[in-house]
C-alpha cells in the first residue's frame, strides 16, 4: 500500500486536480458558453498563492496565521478570480459561439504575457520554493478531494435549481430564453464566474502541490486539454468532465512505457474520441442504457 | 522616434506582417467554406517546411528515426517548394477526410472539429519529431541563388535595412492574394466555392458536389500552408516540429482581425498586427506578444466581424 | 475473529514490504531528462553523454559490478519531472538520479528526491538556489558568473576601438537572464557604452525588430545571451542585415547545434565556455574520442556535463566501496544512497569539464573556463570551436 501511494499518489492527486479543472470548464458550458478561460484563472490563483506564500511582504501574515495561511490564499484567489471574471465576462459574454471562445483565448494569452513579464510574478522564471502544506504528494488529496466532492454536490444541486434551469434554457435557445424573461447576460456571467472561481481555487491549491509556479501553467494548450476532457467525457452530464479528465490525464502515464509513441497516441485518441463519441463517453453510455445516471441522481437528490 | 526609425519600423512591420498574412491565407480559406477553424493548418505548415527541406537539402541531424540520413537526391529550391506544397495540399485533404468529414456526416457539434483537428495536428507534429528529431534545420544562405541577403538604404549616416527573403515573402503573399481573388471571384470553380460557403445545402440542390469542393478547398489551403511554411523556413530556419503550431494561435488573431473567412482580410489583418508589433517601443518589447491578442479582444468587443468581414446576422 | 485475521495478514504484508532492500546488480542509476517536448534536444544530448559514460565506466565497473542507466522521460514540465523522479526512486530503486534538464523542473522535483534521501546531480541546472534545495541536491553545471568577462577581454583584444555595445538576452530563460547581468556589469567595468538592450524569447524566430535596432545603433560589439536555436537565428539575421562587428555568444552558444542554424554566419563568434572538447585531461580525451567515433563531431556541453554527472556517481560508488570495505550489492539501498551522497562531496574529480569539486551544499567548483571562437568549414555546415589563446 505504501509503495502504491509512493508511486502513484502524485498521479491520483493530479487526476483529481484535472477533474476539477474540467469542471471549471463545464460550468460555463452548462449555460451554452464555450469559454476557454479556465487556465487564465488557474494561473491567477496559483500566482496569488505563490506570492502570498513566498513574498517578504506577507511574512508577518504567515507567521501570524501558520497553516491557516493556506485557506486564506484560497479565499483571496477565489475573490480575485470572481472580480476578474466579472471584469472580463460582462463585456465578453455578449459574444456568441466561436467569437466568445476566441475572446477567452485572447484573455488567456494576454494574462500569460503579463505574468511572463511582471516583477511580482517572477518574470519568465516564475516563483520557486513554494512552501508545502503536506509532507507527501499524496497528502494533497485532502485539499483537492473534498473540493471535488463539494463541486460535484454543488453542481448537482445547481442543475436542479432555478439557476440551473435558466442555464439549460439559455443553452438550448438563448433568444427564446430571453423572450421568456430569463436575463441571459446575468446567467451567462454567473456561469462564467462560477467556473472562474473554481479554477482560481484549484490554482491556489496547486501552487504548493507543484512547488513552483510560472506562466506556463496558463496557456492555450491547457485550455485545449480541459476542453478535451469535457468533450470526451461528455459535456451534458456532471460526471462527464471527471471521467474525461481521469482518462486523458492518466493516458501519458499509462503510456509511459511507449515513450516516443505516447504523444502520437494521445493525438489519435483525441481524433477517435471526438468522431465516435460525440456526446462523450457518458453520452454513449446513456444511449446504450448501460448506466442511467438520471435514475441514480433521482435516488440521490430525491426529486 | 524620427523619420528614419519610423521607416525602419514600418519596413519591419510589413516584414513581420507578411509572415502572418501568408500563414493566415490558407487558414481563413477553410473557415470561409466550412465555418470552422482548422487547427491542423499549423501542422501542415510545418510539414511543408520539412518536406521542402528534405528535398532541397536532405541532411538530417542526430534526433529521430532518420538520424544522420543524407538523402541521395537534391532538387532545386523552386522544385522542392512546389512538390512540398503539393504534398502538403494532399495532406490537407487527408486532414479533411480524417478529422472533418466523419464529423460532418454525423451532424456533430462543430466544437468537436476543433478537438479532432487538434488531435490530427498533434499526431502529425509528433510523427515528424519521431522521424527527424526536434532540432533546428536551416536552409543554406544561397537558397534563393545569388541575390544579396539584404537591401540597405543609406539615409545620411544611418542605415535602414530589410532582408531579401522578407521582401520575397511579402511579394508572394501579395501575389497569392491577387491570384486567389481572381480565382474566387472570376472563375467557375471559385463561384461554386462561394456558393458552398454561402449555404451548403442550397448549393448541393443546385447540383454542386459539396463534398468535392470542400476537398478542393482543403487541398488549396494545404498547398498554401505548405508553401508558406517553406518560405518562412527559409527566413527563420525550421525551429523544430512545433514551429508552425505556434503561428496557429496568433493566426487566430490575424483572421479575426481581418474578418473570419475574408481572404483580403487575412492579409490586411496580418499586416496590421505586424505593424503594431513593430511599433512597440523597445522598453515594452516584452509585451509584444500580447499586442495581437489585445487587438483580438478589442476587435471582438467592438466589431466582431473584423475589418473586412460581413456582419453576421442573427438567424432566428 | 475473521476481521482480526485479515488485519494481521495485512499488517504482516505491510511490515514485510518495509524489509530492508539490497541494492540490485547491475547498480541502477537513474537519468531523468527530457526526451519529448520542446527541450527534447537538450535531453537527448544529455542522454547520449550519459550513455557514453555508462559504457566507459562499465569497462571495469564498480570493482566488477556493472552500473545500469535507467531512463525516464520528464517531458518539458514540472509534473513530468516529478513523475519521472518518483518512478525512478520507488519503482526502479536507483541509487541516484542525473537530471532534470530544466532548472524549473529541478525546483519541483528535487525536493522530492531530497525528502526520500536520494542524491540528485543536475547536469544543466544553472539557476540560483538549486544546490540549496537540500542536502541531497547537487549540480555539475557551473553558474557561469566567472566565464562571461573573459569573452569580453578577448573581444577587446581583437578590436581595441570598441566603444558602443548592444546587449541582447532571452528573458524567458533563467540562465540567460543571470548571464546577461554578468555581461552588462563587465561592459560597465570596461567603460564601454551599452547603447541598446534588447530582449527576446527562446521561442522567437523572427528577430527583425532586435536586429534592425542593433544595426540602427551603429555598435561595434554585440553580446547575446540565449540558447543555440534562437541565438544562432539572431546571429544569422544580424549578419544578413549587414552587421560587420564582433559578436560574443554566451554559454548557450557552446554547442555544435548552433552551426546548422547560422551556417557560414557563425564564423568568428566568440563564445564563453564551461566546456571545451579541446580540454586537455585524460577523461576528456577518452570522452571526446568515444563521442567522435559514434557521432562524427565534437561533443556538446550538455553531453559533457551529463557524462560528468554519471562519472561522479560511478566514481562516488567506488569511493563508497573503498570507505566501507563492502560491495555495493551487499549494502542496503538507503545506506548506499546516503554514503554516495557523501562521496560526491568528498573531493575533486577529473571530468571532461576539468577538475571539479562539489562543496558541502552541492555547488560545483570548477577550475577551468575557456573562450573560443567559431571556425566554420568551407561547406558552411560544420565547424569547430577553437580556443583563443
Amino acid at each position: 500500500m505504501e509503495d502504491f501511494l509512493q508511486n502513484y499518489g502524485f498521479l491520483l492527486v493530479t487526476l483529481v486536480q484535472q477533474s476539477l479543472l474540467a469542471m471549471s470548464m463545464y460550468f460555463p458550458l452548462t449555460a451554452g458558453q464555450l469559454s476557454l478561460a479556465s487556465p487564465g484563472f488557474y494561473s491567477l490563483g496559483g500566482y496569488i498563492a505563490a506570492v502570498m506564500a513566498t513574498a517578504d511582504y506577507f511574512a508577518p501574515w504567515r507567521d501570524a496565521l501558520g497553516w491557516m495561511m493556506f485557506p486564506l490564499e484560497w479565499l483571496i484567489a477565489a475573490l480575485a478570480s470572481a472580480l476578474l471574471a466579472l471584469l472580463v465576462g460582462i463585456p465578453a459574454l455578449r459574444l456568441r459561439g466561436i467569437y466568445l471562445a476566441l475572446a477567452t483565448i485572447a484573455f488567456v494569452e494576454i494574462l500569460r504575457v503579463l505574468c511572463l513579464n511582471l516583477e511580482i510574478t517572477g518574470g519568465a522564471i516564475g516563483i520557486f520554493g513554494v512552501p508545502q502544506l503536506f509532507e507527501s504528494r499524496w497528502g494533497y488529496i485532502w485539499t483537492f478531494g473534498p473540493l471535488l466532492v463539494i463541486t460535484l454536490i454543488f453542481s448537482s444541486r445547481l442543475e436542479r435549481s432555478r439557476v440551473g434551469r435558466a442555464f439549460k434554457a439559455i443553452r438550448e435557445d438563448e433568444l427564446a430564453a430571453g423572450a421568456m424573461g430569463v436575463n441571459p447576460t446575468y446567467y451567462k456571467v454567473l456561469a462564467f464566474v462560477i467556473g472562474a472561481v473554481l479554477a482560481g481555487i484549484v490554482g491556489s491549491m496547486s501552487a504548493p502541490f507543484l512547488n513552483t509556479w510560472n506562466a506556463r501553467q496558463g496557456t492555450f494548450d491547457a485550455s485545449i486539454s480541459y476542453l478535451a476532457y469535457v468533450l470526451i467525457g461528455g459535456g451534458r452530464s456532471l460526471w462527464g468532465p471527471m471521467l474525461g479528465a481521469v482518462l486523458l490525464a492518466s493516458l501519458p502515464e499509462l503510456l509511459r512505457p511507449l515513450k516516443d509513441a505516447r504523444l502520437i497516441i494521445n493525438g489519435v485518441v483525441l481524433v477517435i474520441a471526438s468522431i465516435y463519441l460525440p456526446q462523450g463517453i457518458v453520452g454513449a453510455l446513456r444511449r446504450l442504457k448501460l448506466v442511467t445516471l438520471d435514475r441514480f441522481a433521482v435516488l440521490w437528490g430525491g426529486q | 522616434m524620427d523619420a528614419v526609425q519610423f521607416l525602419q519600423n514600418f519596413l519591419n512591420g510589413i516584414s513581420i506582417g507578411s509572415v502572418y498574412a501568408i500563414f493566415a491565407l490558407g487558414y481563413t480559406l477553410v473557415f470561409s467554406i466550412l465555418g470552422i477553424i482548422n487547427f491542423a493548418h499549423g501542422a501542415v505548415f510545418t510539414l511543408g517546411a520539412y518536406l521542402t527541406y528534405s528535398m532541397a537539402v536532405g541532411q538530417f541531424g542526430i534526433g529521430g528515426l532518420l538520424a544522420g540520413l543524407q538523402l541521395p537526391f537534391q532538387f532545386s529550391f523552386t522544385l522542392s517548394l512546389l512538390i512540398g506544397a503539393i504534398i502538403s495540399g494532399l495532406a490537407g485533404v487527408l486532414v479533411e477526410r480524417i478529422a472533418f468529414r466523419p464529423l460532418r456526416s454525423r451532424g456533430a457539434d462543430p466544437l468537436l472539429a476543433l478537438v479532432s483537428s487538434l488531435g490530427v495536428a498533434l499526431v502529425t507534429v509528433n510523427i515528424i519529431q519521431y522521424l527527424v528529431g526536434s532540432e533546428n534545420y536551416s536552409f543554406p544562405s544561397d537558397v534563393y541563388g545569388d541575390i544579396k541577403p539584404a537591401f540597405m538604404f543609406h539615409i545620411g549616416s544611418r542605415i535602414v535595412a530589410i532582408r531579401t527573403v522578407q521582401i520575397i515573402i511579402f511579394a508572394v503573399s501579395m501575389l497569392v492574394l491577387a491570384l486567389l481573388g481572381y480565382f474566387i471571384n472570376f472563375t467557375r470553380i471559385g463561384k461554386a466555392l462561394r456558393a458552398v460557403a454561402e449555404n451548403a445545402s442550397t448549393a448541393s440542390l443546385l447540383g454542386i458536389n459539396v463534398d468535392r469542393f470542400i476537398l478542393y478547398t482543403f487541398f488549396l489551403s494545404g498547398f498554401l500552408g505548405g508553401m508558406a511554411g517553406s518560405l518562412v523556413g527559409t527566413s527563420f530556419g525550421i525551429a523544430g516540429p512545433y514551429f508552425g503550431v505556434t503561428y496557429g494561435l496568433k493566426g487566430l488573431a490575424v483572421i479575426v482581425m481581418g474578418g473570419l473567412g475574408s481572404v483580403p482580410g487575412a492579409v490586411l489583418g496580418g499586416l496590421v498586427i505586424g505593424l503594431a508589433e513593430a511599433f512597440v517601443p523597445a522598453d515594452y518589447s516584452a509585451y509584444k506578444e500580447a499586442v495581437a491578442f489585445a487587438f483580438l479582444f478589442a476587435v471582438l468587443l467592438v466589431r466582431p466581424q473584423g475589418l473586412l468581414g460581413r456582419s453576421q446576422l442573427q438567424k432566428v | 475473529m475473521r476481521k482480526s485475521v485479515v488485519m494481521t495478514l495485512l499488517l504482516t504484508i505491510c511490515a514485510g514490504s518495509a524489509y530492508a532492500e539490497r541494492t540490485a546488480s547491475p547498480i541502477p542509476i537513474g537519468i531523468a531528462v527530457a526526451q519529448t517536448s520542446n527541450v527534447a534536444l537538450f535531453g537527448q544530448e544529455q542522454f547520449i553523454g550519459a550513455k557514453i559514460a555508462e559504457k566507459y565506466f562499465n569497462k571495469s565497473g564498480i570493482n566488477g559490478t556493472p552500473i545500469k542507466l535507467v531512463l525516464q522521460d520528464t517531458g518539458g514540465d514540472e509534473a513530468g519531472a516529478i513523475n519521472a523522479f518518483q518512478n525512478l526512486i520507488n519503482k526502479e530503486k536507483v541509487v541516484g538520479i542525473v537530471g532534470p534538464t530544466l532548472s524549473q523542473q529541478a525546483f519541483s522535483a528535487d525536493p522530492i528526491a531530497n525528502r526520500m534521501k536520494v542524491p540528485v546531480l543536475g547536469p544543466s541546472n544553472t539557476a540560483k538556489g538549486i544546490p540549496q534545495i537540500g542536502d541531497f541536491v547537487g549540480r555539475v553545471s557551473a553558474p557561469v558568473a566567472k566565464v562571461a568577462p573573459n569573452a569580453l577581454k578577448q573581444a577587446l583584444k581583437q578590436n581595441p576601438k570598441i566603444k558602443k555595445v548592444a546587449v541582447l538576452y532571452a528573458q524567458n530563460d533563467a540562465y540567460s537572464t543571470s548571464e546577461t547581468g554578468t555581461f552588462q556589469e563587465a561592459v560597465k567595468s570596461h567603460q564601454l557604452q551599452m547603447v541598446t538592450l534588447q530582449k527576446f524569447m527562446t521561442t522567437d524566430t523572427d528577430f527583425t525588430t532586435q536586429a534592425t535596432a542593433v544595426l540602427g545603433a551603429n555598435v561595434d560589439l554585440v553580446i547575446i545571451s540565449g540558447l543555440a536555436a534562437d541565438g544562432g537565428n539572431l546571429v544569422k539575421q544580424l549578419r544578413q542585415l549587414g552587421y560587420k562587428g564582433i559578436i560574443i555568444g554566451g554559454n548557450g552558444f557552446n554547442t555544435a547545434n548552433v552551426f546548422p542554424v547560422c551556417g557560414k554566419d557563425c564564423e568568428g563568434i566568440l563564445v564563453a565556455q564551461a566546456y571545451s572538447p579541446e580540454a586537455n585531461n585524460p577523461t576528456n580525451k577518452a570522452f571526446v574520442a568515444d563521442y567522435r567515433a559514434a557521432y562524427k563531431k565534437d561533443p556538446p556541453q550538455f553531453s559533457a556535463q551529463a557524462f560528468a554527472a554519471v562519472q561522479l556517481f560511478a566514481e562516488g560508488l567506488r569511493r563508497v566501496e573503498a570507505k566501507t570495505k563492502k560491495k555495493i550489492t551487499q549494502l542496503e539501498l538507503p545506506v548506499v544512497r546516503a554514503e554516495l551522497n557523501r562521496a560526491l562531496r568528498s573531493g575533486p574529480f577529473v571530468t571532461p569539464l576539468g577538475e571539479i569539486t562539489l562543496d558541502r551544499e552541492g555547488e560545483i567548483n570548477q577550475k577551468t573556463f575557456y573562450v573560443s571562437h567559431i571556425k566554420m568549414d568551407a561547406n558552411g555546415k560544420t565547424g569547430k570551436f577553437v580556443i583563443v589563446k
